[in-house]
């Protein structure tokens, strides 16, 4: 996979806008709207990082709670199962393209929830991550280096997470249902969100 | 007989109001930050959000009224615009175009809710509810406001109104008028949709309230409509109270004065609940609105 070009995945563009794709995707790095999904204890940086302090509006980027207008999905902490299936769920009612920040060494390898029962070590296999903050708690300068990473991932085309989960969608849907169970979308998420 | 003048007027005056109201929303948000002591974004942000939105790979769909409601919101903003006299400009006119605009500029939201409702997200339906509860309760305190400037001027039509403030001063001169501005103001701050009575979309409350299911293309689209929408309204308030304007440039003077005395007092009130907004509604600027009524009679 590594020796195709970037632009040589499946196209999923509209042959129109093909013309217009560097705008677009300057204008993707220079406006990140943000869906925090806080767990654990990585919700309690959001704030200064939000306000006077740090305010990384001055980037374009937005706290966002409708997860359809969102680009960036922050992760904030350690993933149970009971979380991991929220995620994926507000994962995949994203639009594309969008991006996964992870912070703190849990959803890395489970940090120091490393022998919990009921911690997911590795978030990487359920859903993709484009950018992994280490570090228990990561401070608000490393999440803003990471937001960084992601901007200049974004500007060299190199943040493909989105297209790394339409192109192996069938491995990261056998480790959920390996996880889960069989048919846990017909059974919880439809319950969440009888409209769809 | 095909107007060429008019129909390149009319195209070019959508593209300065759509522009001119991304920069009046930059200028909000940046007006917000600079309160807050942040450096807040760019004046230009909003138009990169838009490209931004415009340019996602995806945009879900959920059925044909769902994909009508964002049109129909901003065909319903730009006729307004078209019947407002922007500096000597006024492309449709009629003996009571005061009262189609200031119904035009409720409709959008109308337009909003119907697409919203029929996603049939939780999130919307309250947005929604909330929305409908809050028009309801500014019509009111709207009416008397519209009435008492009616009753003064004695004309239904904008340009008159225009051609009098030229003559005999502006509005807000007028001692009964100056209540009725007051009046106004604060439900201006709700047509706009700013923070006390931001109760439709309540961000960290009810998601984005009717925009929560809305992305990609139907976003950018909601997105353009309310920047239309912020010039249309800004140029009615100074045209109804600040005494038109001649030029583009005076106008846009007169637009960003309204659009500061809104952002300041957004940035250091708290929201209301549904039930206070209208409490609120029905009291205080009723009262001041039945006794500018009075006045002018």
């Amino acid at each position: 996979m590594s020796e195709r070009k970037n632009d040589e995945f499946i196209s999923y563009e509209l042959k129109e806008f093909k013309l217009f794709e560097p705008l677009f995707r300057w204008a993707r790095k220079k406006s990140l709207w943000i869906v925090a999904f806080c767990t654990g204890c990585g919700g309690i940086e959001m704030p200064p990082l939000a306000t006077a302090r740090y305010d990384f509006e001055r980037f374009g980027i937005m706290p966002n709670p409708a997860p359809r207008m969102g680009d960036l999905f922050l992760i904030t902490g350690y993933v149970t199962p009971k979380t991991l299936k929220r995620i994926i769920i507000t994962y995949e009612m994203m639009q594309d393209p969008k991006y996964v920040l992870a912070h703190g060494s849990c959803p890395i390898n489970g940090g120091v929830y490393w022998d919990s029962y009921n911690v997911v070590k590795q978030l990487d296999k359920y859903i993709p991550i484009d950018v992994a903050i280490a570090g228990c708690m990561p401070r608000a300068e490393a999440v803003m280096q990471g937001i960084m990473d992601i901007i200049r991932k974004i500007e060299n085309g190199e943040a493909d997470g989105w297209k790394r989960y339409r192109e192996n969608y069938e491995w990261y849907r056998k480790n959920q249902d390996e996880l889960f169970g069989e048919g846990w979308r017909e059974k919880d998420a439809k319950r969440w969100l009888a409209w769809l | 007989m095909f107007d060429w003048k008019l129909a390149l007027e009319a195209i070019g005056m959508v593209i300065y109001a759509t522009f001119m109201g991304f920069i009046f929303m930059g200028i909000e948000r940046k007006a917000m930050a600079r309160i807050q002591r942040r450096i807040g974004p760019p004046i230009y942000q909003p138009i990169i959000d838009t490209l931004k939105l415009l340019g996602k790979k995806e945009s879900v769909s959920h059925g044909l009224i769902y994909d009508f409601g964002p049109v129909f919101a901003l065909g319903a903003s730009i006729t307004a615009l078209l019947f407002i006299p922007i500096a000597n400009f006024q492309l449709f006119s009629s003996n009571a175009d005061l009262i189609v605009v200031a119904y035009l500029l409720e409709v959008p939201m109308l337009g909003i809710m119907l697409g919203a409702m029929s996603s049939g997200n939780p999130y919307s339906a309250l947005g929604v509810q909330r929305g409908l509860l809050t028009m309801v309760a500014m019509q009111l305190p709207y009416g008397l406001a519209l009435i008492a400037l009616i009753q003064h001027w004695g004309t239904f039509k904008l340009s008159n109104i225009v051609a009098l403030q030229q003559v005999h001063g502006w509005s807000i001169t007028v001692p009964a008028l100056l209540l009725a501005f007051i009046v106004f103001d604060i439900v201006f701050q709700a047509l706009l949709g700013l923070e006390p009575f931001d109760i439709v979309s309540a961000p960290a409350e009810i998601s984005m309230g009717p925009m929560v299911e809305y992305g990609g293309k139907h976003a950018a689209l909601l997105f353009t409509q309310h920047a239309v929408q912020l010039f249309a309204e800004t140029a009615f308030f100074a045209v109804l109270f600040l005494g038109g304007a001649s030029n583009l440039l005076e106008l846009l003077v007169k637009q960003i004065a309204v659009l500061f005395i809104a952002i300041f007092v957004a940035s250091i009130y708290p929201r209301f609940t549904i039930d206070q907004a209208a409490k609120f509604f029905w009291k205080w600027p009723t009262i001041i609105g039945i006794i500018a009524v009075l006045l002018t009679m």
